[in-house]
């Protein structure tokens, strides 16, 4: 791409020439004629295209980590007793209603009539049985960590699921509301990498790897049948691309828009962009555990010289954020307080910590944008900080930074809801091991009210934020275009969660 | 002749097996596995291991490597790690991209090598053979990815007449759509690869000028361009089968970048998303079959070559 200004004139000559051969071809092909507009009334069996950036790497929900997989899967394809909105919060799905004994220890799940498999079998409390105890049992199954407090599982009668747990965990209702909670045929013998049997509003009709990823309408729905008739995921790995794509009406949606192409959706007056909240939180790790940032003054320099409302500015969408909890998730609180934009006194920590100049190196994985490592080297040179930064493909972060802990500074989106455990874990990579954390966090956990479990959580956050274990760059923000046609697509949370089943796109 | 193919037929098992242990062993210098990527961030360690064992990850690499060459020679490609699909099917999926796509290349390359070259040549020591010649020269040494930009800006942004990304989801079932979104990658492929196989025609077609056997057509009373046209060229299609072998390796990795560039699910995409997921097995048997696919071509070329041309025939007789 270093071609000389001659060399390319030249080339440019030349392919004005062949442009005249593609002319001729291209003529060949007449472009298909567009319909009139009919009316407005949504078409239950239209076909919406959504433009998705990662494609799931196999349909195996159980044992598949990913949001890209969970996105699409659940409540569509699969579902679980209860499910999450989009505000995060707990709403029953398979069950119609839930009730936790006063000592938090019993989880007496009702389940809905008439649900079926998409194989025509009708779900019994054993299928959920078999689900749940599988989750507990095989330690390669998504959630599996997360039911080491499960009893027992039980089914006093065909709609009824009774859990029960060695101590009270808060969390628990929410686990359900993921991979782990989601209910699967007992005995089944369906190959879920490849095809699904689930429950859900829609049905699997094709992958085509690479491409895109179909789904129908499931007509014997046993709730509201969805609205829409057939969904096409389409995905587009590269941000630009999925922007053109939109443009030529090819994608009636286009999620993660880039916001740096926002205005050219805009400009066209065919998009409607909605901006919609995350738990994305954009972790900038130190590695605690490692010389010079085993020192907290030079791990609070760090912070201190990180201009975050112009990082946000540059990032285009999205909030500042000074600690683990972001907004939708218990124990959030403002801690703009803890480490405000003050580079002189960054300057000073870093002196007195007997580094008036340092050599760091971020680890980034190279499918995030430039951005905010760009933002970064600038901020920590003013302080006196050279920073190195190393993008390396996502496996390659996981062996080094994550796995082997070989690394001083990491940027990684962690997008999992309520995911504070991190911090009281003190072998999770971000090496923070801070026992007064680790208590409040098991008490949170084990806390019975929920308004009370989220005063521990918060205590434990401010906590987390004055150690410094690490930055909290910003809270993400999902950008969605839609064309006119469609209506009820989910805003917030869709890198999460898309639930579909009340989309409808009218009939242009 | 069948002395000569059998020796050249060994020395093409042996290439395989070489280049399946140098693909084996190359790719596990990849840091990161499969298992882990699976597992995810919120995975702990006994997670990771569980899935590491059931995908044979923690066996010894000559076991690895025995279990996969074993089923290639049984005809098993394997199955991807990842998402437990047969690569052989998936290979058949994305060669319904990527041959087309090479084929078009192909013909877009020759239909623009084999007139121009002999133009030029014909044009020799006069200002238009000169302006082909360094138009050919140019256009070879653009890179694939930057000749598919400009090809995008132009007609698909400026012109709007191409798509500049993607294939139909119905394939070749709405085969007017297909043909028009491989076109301007096979056009990117194909100018560079034509330009490189113009300059070689060219100079194949003055070799053949200073040939005896046209030089006799000439005397007999031919236009020296006639008889070149007439005698000179049918020789040269030999030396030209010879090239395109080479030129076959180059529309393959071409269609790496390009099926990138356009994001077409084919061959080239599917394997740069499977290194970047460490789909290890896959990746293996991908780059074992495309191997495979150009040494074969290889094998091919040199069979015709002897059997056409008498020169080699005499040589070892």
């Amino acid at each position: 791409m270093s071609a000389s200004p001659a060399r390319r004139s030249i080339g440019f000559a030349a392919l004005g020439l062949l442009a005249v051969g593609a002319v001729a071809l291209s003529a060949c092909t007449p472009a298909p004629e567009q319909e009139p507009t009919a009316s407005a009334a949504p078409d239950p069996d239209a076909t919406l295209t959504v433009g998705l950036v990662l494609e799931p790497t196999n349909l195996d929900i159980r044992h598949t980590s990913g949001a890209a997989l969970e996105q699409i899967l659940v409540d569509n394809i699969y579902e679980g007793l209860v499910t999450r909105t989009e505000d995060n919060g707990i709403e029953e799905r398979l069950a119609t209603q839930y009730e936790i004994s006063d000592d938090g220890l019993t989880y007496e799940f009702t389940l809905n009539e008439g649900v079926t498999f998409h194989d025509g079998t009708a779900l019994t409390s054993a299928d959920v049985v078999a689900s749940y105890e599988a989750v507990k049992a095989d330690a390669s199954i998504q959630g599996n960590a997360d039911f080491a407090d499960v009893a027992s599982i039980t089914a006093p009668d065909a709609q009824t699921v009774t859990i029960a747990l060695t101590k009270p965990d808060q969390n628990f209702l929410f686990t359900l509301t993921g991979p782990a909670g989601l209910v699967f045929k007992n005995g089944d013998t369906t190959d879920l990498k490849t095809a699904e049997n689930g429950t859900g509003p829609f049905v699997l009709d094709r992958w085509a790897k690479g491409s895109s990823i179909t789904f129908d309408r499931y007509d014997e729905y046993w709730g509201d049948a969805a609205t829409i008739g057939e969904v096409v995921f389409q995905y587009i790995p590269d941000f630009t691309a999925g922007v053109n794509a939109a443009l030529d009406g090819t994608l009636d949606v286009l999620t993660a828009v880039d916001p740096n192409l926002v205005s050219q959706l805009e400009d066209t007056g065919d998009f409607t962009i909605t901006t919609g909240r995350t738990t994305d939180k954009a972790t900038l790790a130190f590695n605690g555990s490692k010389a010079p940032l085993d020192d907290v003054r030079v791990r609070e320099a760090l912070r201190l010289a990180v201009d975050h409302e112009a990082l946000v500015e540059a990032i285009g969408a999205g909030q500042t954020l000074y600690g683990p909890i972001p907004e939708l998730d218990p124990g959030y609180e403002d801690l703009s307080d803890v480490a405000p934009y003050d580079p002189t006194k960054a300057k000073e920590l870093l002196k007195e910590a007997g580094h008036e100049k340092l050599d760091l190196t971020l680890t980034i994985p190279s499918f995030y944008g430039t951005t905010a490592a760009q933002v970064l080297v600038s901020d920590y040179a003013k302080v006196g900080v050279s920073l190195e930064v190393k993008r390396v493909e996502f496996p390659a972060w996981l062996e080094d930074v994550y796995t082997n802990h070989d690394y001083d500074l990491s940027f990684v989106l962690h997008v999992e809801p309520r995911d504070f455990a991190n911090f009281a874990n003190p072998d999770y990579y971000f090496g923070y091991d801070n026992p007064e954390v680790q208590d409040l966090y098991e008490k949170s956990q084990t806390e019975i009210d929920p308004d009370k479990s989220a005063e521990l959580l918060k205590k434990a956050a401010r906590i987390v934020s004055e150690d410094h274990a690490a930055d909290w760059l910003y809270n993400g923000a999902t950008l969605t275009a839609h064309t006119a046609a469609v209506s009820g697509f989910p805003t917030d949370s869709i890198n999460s969660r898309i639930d579909l089943a009340g989309v409808t796109k009218s009939a242009e | 002749m069948i002395r000569y193919a059998l020796t050249r037929g060994a020395l093409l098992i042996a290439g395989l097996l070489v280049s399946s242990v140098i693909i084996f062993l190359t790719l596990r210098v990849f840091p990161g596995d499969v298992a882990q990527l699976i597992a995810g961030t919120q995975a702990d360690r006994q997670t990771v291991e569980a899935l590491r064992e059931s995908l044979g990850l923690d066996k010894p690499l000559l076991a690895q490597y025995t279990d996969w060459i074993g089923g290639v020679m049984r005809g098993d490609l394997g199955t991807s790690q990842l998402s437990g699909a047969s690569v052989g099917a998936e290979l058949v999926e994305k060669s319904r991209v990527t041959v087309p796509l090479g084929l078009m290349a192909l013909t877009i390359a020759l239909l623009i090598a084999v007139p121009f070259g002999v133009l030029s040549a014909l044009l020799r020591g006069r200002g238009g053979g000169t302006a082909l010649s360094i138009a050919a020269q140019t256009l070879a040494a653009v890179p694939v990815i930057w000749a598919g930009m400009m090809l995008v800006v132009v007609f698909a942004h400026w012109l709007g007449w191409l798509p500049a990304q993607g294939f139909p989801r119905s394939g070749w079932a709405t085969p007017g759509r297909a043909f028009e979104s491989l076109l301007l990658p096979a056009l990117t492929i194909g100018i560079v690869e034509g330009a490189m196989l113009m300059r070689f025609v060219r100079s194949a077609t003055l070799q053949a000028a200073g040939q005896d056997f046209v030089r006799t057509a000439a005397a007999k009373g031919l236009t020296r361009r006639q008889a070149l046209i007439r005698h000179g060229i049918p020789a040269v299609g030999l030396s030209i089968v010879t090239v395109l072998g080479v030129q076959v390796a180059g529309i393959v990795v071409g269609s790496v970048v390009i099926e990138q560039l356009f994001t077409l699910p084919g061959i080239g995409r599917m394997l740069v998303a499977d290194v970047g997921t460490r789909d290890l097995v896959k990746v293996q048997s991908e780059l074992l079959v495309l191997t495979g696919f150009v040494l074969i071509i290889g094998f091919i070329v040199d069979l015709v070559h002897h059997a056409v041309d008498p020169r080699q025939r005499a040589e070892e007789g």
